[in-house]
């Protein structure tokens, strides 16, 4: 995807919701699209998946544009949108398999033992004959993802797969996504406000924050950027005005103070590794007593919280 | 030109017209009502992602319910015959090829209308207006009216009636009224594919497609 822009409307009441970003993925990669409403995630899928015409950019898939030539670049491609809401209700799960599979020019006769092996992988083998609306929410889910595996798809769009399921149905959804990529080496990229979702099964994570990538990188590096900055420092009584002072005048210094059972955590995050000396003299000339320091591990929301709040800061 | 009778003068004028308003009513308000549904349903998104594309996807449903509608038409049809007691001709050889052309201007005012359901989404009162319409077009003799034969409909709802009422076959009109009725339907089929492209691109351009 190369410098994507989309822009709805136009003049004073426009709204840019994609501003130039350009990502690419290998395959039987898994990429995370992280951002807070109205960041552009929803928008980004639905212009690699031909459903909106972008102001300006490109996007291939396999070499190919979407926007020239989407004949091909569809038959490799499919997508779960709405999450349950991509189904035909009154049929089965087999006659949905069956129609999507025809509709992306799939021989039925050779599909009909996948469909069923299709079916069985997503537990659903024994609702193969119920109509659609009588599944509960995870199972339409479920269908709604084996509805994109039937056409046999090189790229998968997942937006928002775990969305309005139980913690057992995230956690079957989880699991067979990062199969389809380990085993089955289909690209997917999957949009979430879920982080263990993201953190679960994301190689790479894209976050978006008012239509521009802030930030692209793996998942595991973006964690251990942040775990090399956070400690936590917790101390006998309060932390009294002047040395608090001192330390936010010396240091690029974030601190939150819980006061409780006579000691304060001071939560910091520092700039440099090596500051942290200097902040226990500065502690320890301030009267206080270091009862432990931690380095902290964050996970993937907190990352995504530290960059978002520090974009909007820097705003 | 041909000229047909009054509609409104003759039962079998009224069984005819009510025969093809129906129809026609059925076959265009179809493909507007089942883009509706696929929009609620969250499956119009997924197949406007097939290969083929939606045009084919469309064509195919228009098929498929212009064969549907044509049988229980006709079944229609029969009854209305058994209980007016007045039986018109039904040659299959004279009678589908100018309802397959004059539904195939229809289909075109399908598209046109389909592509307002993309961009608009809630058009129902104006389809409801529409029928009204479609019913002047179908009813009005154009012998009285010669200017709506360059309208939809209203040249092939003449045809038809000079086929079912007076028991004309298609070799007894001139090759000059056929051909009329030829490039009337594909102009308005062409013209209201045209419309819905067009409105099927600003729907694309607003992200519109999947809403409703």
């Amino acid at each position: 995807m190369k410098k994507l822009e989309k822009r709805y409307g136009r003049g004073e009441d426009s709204v840019q919701a994609v501003n130039g970003i350009s990502f690419g993925a290998d395959t039987g990669e898994i990429v995370g699209l992280l951002g807070p409403n109205g960041a552009g995630k929803t928008t980004t899928i639905k212009c690699i998946s031909s459903l909106i015409t972008p102001t300006a950019g490109e996007v291939r898939i396999e070499g190919r544009s979407i926007q020239n030539d989407p004949g091909e670049p569809l038959k490799k491609t499919s997508a779960v949108l709405e999450g349950n809401r991509n189904v035909y209700w009154r049929l089965t799960p087999r006659e949905n398999l069956e129609f999507f599979a025809t509709l992306q020019g799939i021989n039925l006769a050779r599909k009909r033992d996948d469909i069923r092996r299709l079916l069985s992988s997503l537990r659903l083998e024994k609702k193969i004959e119920t109509p659609a609306r009588k599944l509960s929410r995870g199972m339409q889910q479920k269908l709604a993802l084996a509805a994109a595996l039937v056409r046999e798809p090189e790229l998968l769009l997942l937006d928002e797969p775990t969305l309005g399921l139980d913690i057992q149905a995230s956690r079957d959804m989880e699991h067979r996504v990062k199969e389809l990529a380990d085993d089955e080496d289909i690209t997917i990229l999957l949009s979430s406000h879920d982080m263990d979702v993201v953190e679960e099964v994301c190689d790479c994570v894209i976050v978006l924050q008012e239509g521009e990538i802030v930030v692209d990188d793996r998942v595991g590096n973006l964690i251990d950027l942040f775990r090399a900055e956070g400690y936590s420092l917790i101390i006998e009584g309060a932390l009294d005005e002047t040395a608090k002072n001192h330390l936010k005048g010396k240091f690029d210094l974030t601190i939150n103070s819980v006061s409780r059972d006579n000691r304060t955590e001071l939560e910091v995050r520092l700039a440099e590794p090596e500051q942290i000396y200097r902040l226990l003299e500065i502690v320890e000339e301030g009267g206080a007593q270091v009862i432990s320091l931690d380095r902290k591990t964050p996970d993937l929301e907190e990352v995504f919280l530290n960059i978002v709040e520090g974009g909007e800061n820097e705003r | 030109m041909v000229s047909g009778p009054n509609l409104g003068n003759t039962i079998d004028g009224i069984v005819v017209g009510f025969f093809l308003w129906n129809f026609t009513l059925e076959v265009y308000s179809e493909l507007s009502n089942s883009l509706i549904r696929e929009a609620q349903w969250g499956t119009l998104e997924q197949l406007y992602m097939s290969p083929e594309g939606f045009g084919w996807i469309s064509f195919f449903q228009v098929l498929s319910s212009f064969s549907f509608f044509f049988l229980a038409n006709i079944g229609f049809l029969y009854l209305m015959m058994l209980t007016t007691g007045r039986f018109l001709h039904l040659r299959l050889g004279s009678t589908l090829p100018i309802l397959v052309l004059v539904l195939l201007g229809v289909a075109g005012i399908g598209y046109f209308l389909g592509g307002l359901t993309l961009v608009f989404k809630r058009v129902e009162s104006f389809l409801q207006i529409v029928q009204f319409v479609i019913l002047a077009l179908v009813m009005f003799p154009l012998e009285s009216f010669p200017l709506i034969k360059y309208f939809p409909l209203a040249y092939g709802a003449d045809l038809l009636r000079e086929v079912m009422i007076n028991g004309k076959t298609l070799s007894q009109f001139p090759p000059s009224d056929l051909a009329f009725l030829v490039l009337n339907s594909v102009f308005f089929f062409a013209i209201g594919f045209g419309a819905f492209k067009y409105f099927e691109g600003v729907a694309k351009r607003k992200g519109l497609l999947g809403h409703y």
